[in-house]
């Protein structure tokens, strides 16, 4: 098959690459959606671990203001997930 | 921790995708059969290559799954997957326009190298379901493991076997014999492999730091008690 004309040929290069294009602006846009969710669940369960779950004992530490709250003493320790993660629910879990 | 780098890497990808750009419109010649047309190549083709050696890698992943019982292999090996899935559609879709600009034909069921891919990205395909068949996770980590290695060593067979069935509609671009890639074009080539292979690192950098935070994110509310927002029932590789 004979090469095609510019003008014609053209249409098919820009075709090609704004399908690629179309892809990844696409795929973007799923995962921008997906980090916007885990913001919003983020943002819940912060406001669930603020406030506690009703009947838990670690809704005594609402009775506390914020601002005299002292600081646990390994607060400003690197915990890894699993040992903030646990640590977390043991205090709602506990109450201590 | 999948994070990590990401920001540096995605700035390397852009600039690396608008250097391969540039080259491909205003460095790399004409070709001297198929004109401009031909530009397609430099994306159809490093996306074929990238796509079949994330297929691969996810084989890899695979074996170091089943070897350690790392979890985190599974998921490397899931999102090379899935991302090559991706790359999949758009080798697909970039084939067929230059297929139609060339050939006058979006599809040529007897040409051996559409076929082989086409094959290839529809066993991928198959993942997806055989995966989420399965509920209980670390069976469905194996099992998909296991799907992963066949499937990743069926890819290089059947390059092979693509090769070496003889075809002179397909262009050999990297031929043994009878020449190849004049200099600008293979150095354009090579920018944008570069550029693709980038971009597949980057999303799948990407994909893996959102699954590592939703899987924390789950963790968290597991280990508060919290309820659960009405999620979807797919059990998809949790990254910690």
């Amino acid at each position: 098959m004979p090469a095609l004309p510019l003008e014609e040929a053209g249409k098919y290069v820009a075709g090609a690459y704004v399908v690629f294009a179309a892809l990844i602006v696409v795929y973007v846009a799923i995962m921008a959606a997906k980090l916007q969710r885990i913001e919003r669940e983020l943002r819940e369960l912060a406001r669930f671990a603020e406030q506690g779950s009703p009947g838990t004992p670690g809704r005594e530490a609402e009775d506390v203001p914020v601002d005299s709250a002292q600081p646990p003493a390994d607060s400003d320790r690197n915990l890894t997930p699993s040992e903030s993660v646990g640590g977390a629910a043991e205090r709602v879990r506990g109450g201590s | 921790m999948y994070g990590k780098g990401l920001k540096p890497l995605s700035i390397a990808t852009v600039a690396a995708l608008a250097v391969s750009l540039s080259l491909v419109f205003f460095y790399a010649p004409l070709d001297a059969d198929q004109g401009f047309v031909q530009k397609i190549f430099y994306l159809h083709v490093p996306l074929a290559i990238v796509a079949l050696l994330g297929f691969v890698a996810g084989g890899v992943f695979a074996i170091l799954h089943l070897r350690s019982g790392d979890a985190r292999w599974d998921a490397y090996s899931y999102v090379s997957i899935h991302m090559s899935v991706i790359f999949g559609v758009a080798v697909l879709a970039t084939g067929s326009i230059w297929a139609k600009a060339s050939w006058g034909h979006w599809w040529v069921w007897d040409e051996p190298t559409l076929v082989s891919f086409l094959i290839v990205f529809l066993m991928y395909a198959t993942y997806y379901p055989f995966r989420y068949a399965i509920e209980d996770r670390d069976r469905q980590a194996r099992y998909a493991s296991v799907f992963a290695i066949v499937a990743g060593a069926f890819v290089p067979l059947n390059f092979t076997a693509v090769r070496l069935a003889e075809s002179l509609v397909h262009p050999r671009v990297f031929a043994t014999t009878g020449g190849g890639l004049p200099g600008e074009m293979m150095l354009t080539f090579l920018a944008s492999l570069a550029a693709i292979g980038l971009l597949w690192v980057t999303l799948v950098k990407f994909e893996l730091t959102a699954k590592s935070a939703s899987g924390q994110l789950k963790r968290l509310r597991r280990a508060l008690d919290a309820p659960a927002p009405g999620g979807s029932s797919r059990v998809a590789p949790e990254v910690g």
